[in-house]
């Protein structure tokens, strides 16, 4: 289990400070992603884990540190030009287009793409990988469970073919069976060589799949290590569940 | 003791979802109940409800014996329900004082005269005149907010007539603390009091919560931050989907499994095979961490 | 066939095709508003623009009727593209009422251009297509309703595939049902918007064209008339539902032409507004929304800026007011006592604007129909029941205070923008009613000889007089509000504005603070209204229109929003300045709607800051 990246990381975020008005997200946050992993961020409520996810995007503006992905410094960058340098998203609550069908929500995932025939290929894949979402294909994406939402989600990332698919806790919300599925689903997609952001508050389930972990409260990463370490750990559930207000000893 | 605060199988939907789903609990004067779970659990709804901002579906709220859920939010005011929000909701455009001295306007005089025309006319040739009960109960209304400012030392006393939304987030948290003091509650319902507060601030309010149990002030809490939790609650509801399913003194809450699991998600049925051969235990005592004690300044 | 069979078949042909411009026009708000949230009042400029493009085109150029069309999408579309930019694009980050107020500046200044290119007067328009009447069943059919019908239904069918076949009709999608999501697929959100307001300007000119044509005039004042038969078939519709909109359109347009073959056609606006009020107070979200899923989130619904307003001291608003008293004597120029006579009439108007979308946050654009309610109310007291001026002027408050609060009190349940919409509607419901009811009114040809005003029994009737009558009104107006600011009512006022969702669990009454805000600034509109009236002798349903509405708030905004001093030197400003630079005065509206979009823009807190 690799502890530390070999080679330059594929996201790599420098000392990230952010603001909501007055208040501070994060304090100089650190994290970085190598080519091939997933990687989980853990935080209980309020630790400032979705807005990690919304600085990565560029739907919220640093106001000091560098985000760096494939290679280029993206601080600052509009949300589509992050997206066309090979970032796909799941965000969270799935934000599915509710009155397009399941075949136009898949399809935008691909609007940078002008590859047509491939994008119709892939298209067959990802409905060969979801069989339930080829079953509704002409549905409306806001008729379907929440499960299916999920797979549509995380299908219509994919069908951007990107280098790192950025998901906002993917298992919030779904029935167990569901939840498991998804992380299987998470684990395949990595091993067809995508890499995995994940931001979980479901600590047990995504250790599970994980390679590595961070643990944010309060703004700062206050642990991080391999998955399986962390899993072990009682500081982690104490860290993650922000049970402790006093000063790390 | 006879409950303070009773909520009786109180339920709100939103298009058929369950927000809040059948929840019933007592309060007795002076306790402590803080309501935990994860997010979108229902907590700051069920806030929404028991300060009249939003109606029940279904289910009763009653204060001290007297039925409450029918009533519109001015009315729940005037009976003795303040609350603090989420993310701190001050008057921005106000100055701290001003602030405070909204907290006490259900308990002004010409708040209980109704809506008739009459009584708005009323209100305006008092605003007009100024006539002496009303300049006297101006004059009490901003001793007392003074007063209460005073608690938090000189955080607020110099700024007393700055615009609310030139204060620092912590110190507009301290406001909207005062403010609702101010109404001098039988019930305060604070909501995540602490979130967005550094080590320091999160123990100073801390200890400014202990003076207020002191007081046998009411106090229903919404909080993350677990530590202060155990430190500060008489008991605790744990919420998940809406439902409470777990309640009782923070010991035995900190060791059902319900709540582990709602708060940490549950372990896979199938763990997957671990490529490092490292064996993938569950939470051995995930609590075991918690009696880290807060620190009072 | 039984002529009430063919009256009824005939105002059904009649709705439809009415109906089928309002849907054209209301179609581009809701795309609009679907993708960037807005209302967009300088879409009525745009179909004035459309209307009047489609007239030069073709009586004056004798281009076909085909390259017409052409040209009238595309210079609307440029158009769009200009309020996109201006109006919206560069408010990123203001106030959410910022964009709109910004619109309304707009369509000041389009309107305003359009005037001045082509003059105010109504140019016939007459329609360049064979007339050719068919009968169909028993009822009649022209050239002109089937191309209406034909180019809606084309621009339909054309608009369905555009959103369901192509890519940018889909990016066009995605970003109105979920604009964050939408990006996180790589959509340019921003260009987006801009094809968005090219295409519903595109629809708006056109639909301004086809109206032209229908009613073979175009004049400069349909642009407003449109705007609000827009909002009403939008309304009905759901804001941001397209195919809502247009069954929207058609209903508004049936309803309109039912009521005018029941009543007369007089009545046909007020038909619009009122269902424009009973729809947004029966259903907010139009009549095809659901429930909402959450309650309402915190919305800025006026437009105050964090910023500390300037507090002029004592003494020099003593000198200043004693400065203004002396005028007459030092000046006695009746042109300069004219204007600044003005001037503080403005200013007492502004002072009732800026108490409620100021102090308390609810964004007016009807203070003209309080004024209206003034003037009309001491108009007939003296005229008809004899009663004497001062009398008059005083019930004449009164009378604006409850019938005023009693108009508004439907829109006390909605926020934001809506309450602007809804003020709007009832400034005009006054005029219409107005207009409507003879008996009281004298209708289309108003109250004349209305007495002068006068105090103890002096007639004010020289410039100084009227001058001092104002003065007087002003800071007697001043006085009390400034008095009611200082007092707890002003703090609950103020509080209500800043959040009412706090403001309401500390047990403020919103509906009575409301009720007292505009009871307090209907009665000072109302002394406005009744004093112009007895200055003038003569009004009618046009001496108050929604312009008022506007270039009070304007004002307003100018002086600082929530700012008594700051209205009153706002008033000055915009009342006395077009009056220096003399070539100004046929810009006069141009200036107000550029005032406005400067202010918006660069000086949000106004001259002397929000307070």
């Amino acid at each position: 289990m690799t502890q530390t990246i070999a080679g330059e990381p594929l996201l790599d975020i420098d000392a990230i400070d952010t603001y909501y008005g007055a208040m501070q997200v994060h304090f100089g946050l650190r994290l970085a992603v190598g080519v091939g992993e997933i990687v989980c961020l853990l935080g209980g409520n309020a630790s400032g884990k979705s807005t990690t996810m919304k600085v990565i995007l560029g739907l919220v503006r640093p106001r000091a540190g560098r985000v760096r992905f494939a290679g280029a410094d993206i601080t600052g960058w509009e949300t589509p030009r992050v997206i066309a340098r090979g970032l796909g998203s799941v965000p969270e609550a799935r934000r599915i287009f509710p009155a397009m069908t399941v075949r136009e929500n898949l399809l935008m995932g691909a609007y940078l793409r002008q590859d047509r025939a491939a994008v119709s290929e892939d298209l067959e894949r990802i409905l060969d990988l979801f069989p339930r979402l080829r079953e509704r294909l002409s549905q409306r994406g806001g008729v379907l469970s929440g499960g299916e939402q999920q797979m549509l989600a995380i299908g219509r990332a994919l069908m951007g073919r990107p280098r790192l698919i950025c998901m906002d806790e993917p298992t919030m919300g779904l029935s167990p069976l569901y939840v498991d599925r998804v992380l299987e689903l998470i684990q395949t997609i990595n091993r067809q060589g995508v890499t995995i952001f994940m931001v979980e508050q479901n600590a047990n389930l995504a250790l599970q799949i994980a390679h590595r972990g961070y643990v944010l409260q309060n703004g700062r990463i206050v642990l991080e290590g391999a998955a399986a370490a962390l899993l072990r750990s009682a500081e982690v559930q104490d860290a993650y569940l922000g049970g402790s207000a006093a000063p790390a000893a | 003791m006879n409950p303070q605060l009773v909520a009786h199988d109180l339920a709100r939907a939103f298009n058929g979802v369950h927000a809040v789903d059948g929840v019933s609990f007592e309060v007795a004067q002076g306790e402590t109940l803080s309501i935990i779970g994860p997010n979108g659990a229902g907590k700051t709804t069920l806030f929404n409800l028991l300060s009249g901002l939003d109606q029940p579906t279904r289910g009763s709220i009653t204060l001290d014996g007297q039925p409450l859920a029918a009533l519109g939010a001015d009315r729940f005011a005037a009976l003795g329900v303040a609350r603090t929000f989420q993310h701190g909701r001050v008057f921005g455009n106000l100055s701290v004082l001003d602030n405070v001295l909204i907290g006490a306007h259900a308990r002004r005089r010409l708040a209980h005269i109704g809506s008739t025309p009459l009584a708005i006319l009323a209100e305006l040739a008092a605003g007009l005149v100024r006539p002496g009960f009303v300049a006297a109960e101006e004059r009490a209304f901003r001793a007392e907010a003074e007063s209460i400012l005073a608690l938090f030392g000189d955080r607020l006393l110099p700024r007393l007539h700055e615009p609310a939304h030139s204060l620092s987030y912590a110190n507009r948290r301290r406001v909207e603390l005062a403010r609702a003091l101010a109404a001098r509650p039988r019930v305060l319902l604070l909501d995540e009091p602490t979130a967005g507060m550094n080590l320091t601030e999160t123990a100073e309010a801390l200890a400014f919560i202990q003076r207020l149990q002191d007081r046998r002030l009411t106090i229903l809490l919404i909080e993350h931050k677990l530590s202060l939790v155990m430190t500060l609650s008489d008991r605790v509801l744990v919420m998940d989907d809406g439902r409470v399913i777990a309640a009782g003194v923070p010991e035995t809450v900190r060791t059902n499994p319900q709540v582990i699991e709602a708060y940490l998600g549950h372990a896979r049925r199938t763990p997957p095979e671990a490529e490092d051969g490292a064996t993938r235990a569950g939470p051995a005592d995930p609590f075991a961490a918690w009696n880290v004690p807060v620190v009072n300044p | 066939m039984d002529s009430f069979l063919r009256t009824v078949a005939d105002q059904t042909v009649n709705g439809l095709v009415i109906g089928n411009i309002y849907a054209l026009t209301a179609v581009g708000l809701a795309l609009i508003f679907g993708v960037s949230n807005l209302i967009n009042f300088a879409h009525g400029s745009v179909y004035l623009i459309g209307a009047y493009v489609g007239w030069v085109a073709i009586t004056w150029l004798h281009w076909p009727f085909v390259v017409t069309l052409v040209a009238v999408a595309l210079s609307c579309a440029a158009i769009g593209l200009v309020i996109e930019r201006v109006g919206l694009r560069d408010l990123q980050g203001s106030a959410r009422i910022a964009p709109l107020l910004s619109t309304i500046g707009l369509s000041f200044a389009f309107d305003q251009i359009v005037q001045l290119a082509f003059t105010a007067n109504p140019q016939s328009f007459a329609s360049p297509l064979p007339d050719t009447r068919w009968q169909v069943g028993g009822v009649t059919i022209g050239t002109l309703d089937v191309l209406i019908a034909a180019i809606s239904l084309g621009v339909a069918a054309a608009l369905f595939a555009f959103l369901r076949f192509t890519r940018l009709g889909w990016a066009l999608r995605a970003t109105a049902q979920d604009r964050d999501a939408a990006q996180q697929m790589g959509v340019d959100v921003n260009r987006v918007q801009q094809v968005t307001f090219a295409l519903a300007s595109a629809l708006g000119g056109l639909a301004g064209l086809l109206v032209g044509l229908y009613f073979n005039t175009v004049y400069p004042t349909m642009s407003f008339q449109a705007g609000l038969k827009g909002f009403a078939a939008n309304l009905l519709g759901g804001l941001g539902n397209v195919p809502g909109t247009v069954v929207g359109g058609l209903v508004l347009g049936l309803i309109e032409s039912y009521g005018v073959a029941v009543l007369s056609s007089t009545y046909r606006n007020l038909f619009a507004f009122l269902v424009l009020i009973v729809v947004l107070v029966w259903r907010p979200r139009g009549m095809f929304s659901r429930e909402r899923t959450l309650p309402p989130e915190t919305l800025t619904g006026t437009f105050i800026s964090n910023s500390r307003p300037v507090r002029l001291p004592p003494i020099l608003l003593a000198a200043v007011t004693a400065f203004a008293v002396i005028i007459p004597v030092v000046l006695p120029d009746p042109y300069i006592l004219q204007v600044l006579t003005n001037a503080w009439l403005l200013g007492l108007v502004a002072l009732s604007v800026t108490l409620v979308t100021g102090t308390t946050g609810q964004t007016s654009l009807g203070q003209a129909g309080f004024m209206a309610i003034g003037a009309y109310s001491s108009a007939l007291l003296t005229l008809r029941a004899g009663w004497p001026f001062e009398l008059a002027l005083a019930a004449a408050a009164g009378i604006s205070a409850v019938v005023g609060t009693m108009l508004v009190l439907p829109a006390f349940r909605l926020r934001a923008h809506y309450v602007a919409i809804a003020t709007l509607g009832i400034g005009e419901i006054v005029n219409q009613a107005i207009l409507n009811w003879d008996s009281l009114t004298n209708g289309v040809l108003g109250l004349v000889n209305i007495p002068p005003a006068s105090l103890f029994g002096i007639e004010l009737v020289t410039p100084a007089g009227l001058y001092w009558g104002a003065l007087a009104l002003l800071t007697l107006v001043y006085l009390v509000q400034s008095r009611l600011l200082r007092s707890p009512l002003g703090r609950t006022w103020r509080a209500l504005r800043d959040d009412d969702v706090a403001a309401r669990a500390y047990g403020i009454n919103l509906n009575r603070y409301k009720a007292l805000a505009f009871s307090v600034s209907a009665a000072a509109a109302g002394l406005a209204g009744a004093f112009t009236a007895h200055m003038y002798t003569y009004i009618n349903h046009e001496t108050f229109t929604s312009t008022t509405s506007v270039l009070a708030l304007t004002t307003a905004i100018l002086g600082g929003l929530g700012n008594l001093a700051g209205a009153i030197a706002g008033s000055v400003v915009l009342t006395v300045l077009p009056e220096l630079l003399r070539s100004w005065v046929d810009y006069r509206y141009l200036l107000y709607g550029i005032a406005l979009l400067v202010l918006i823009r660069y000086r949000p807190q106004g001259l002397l800051g929000t307070d």
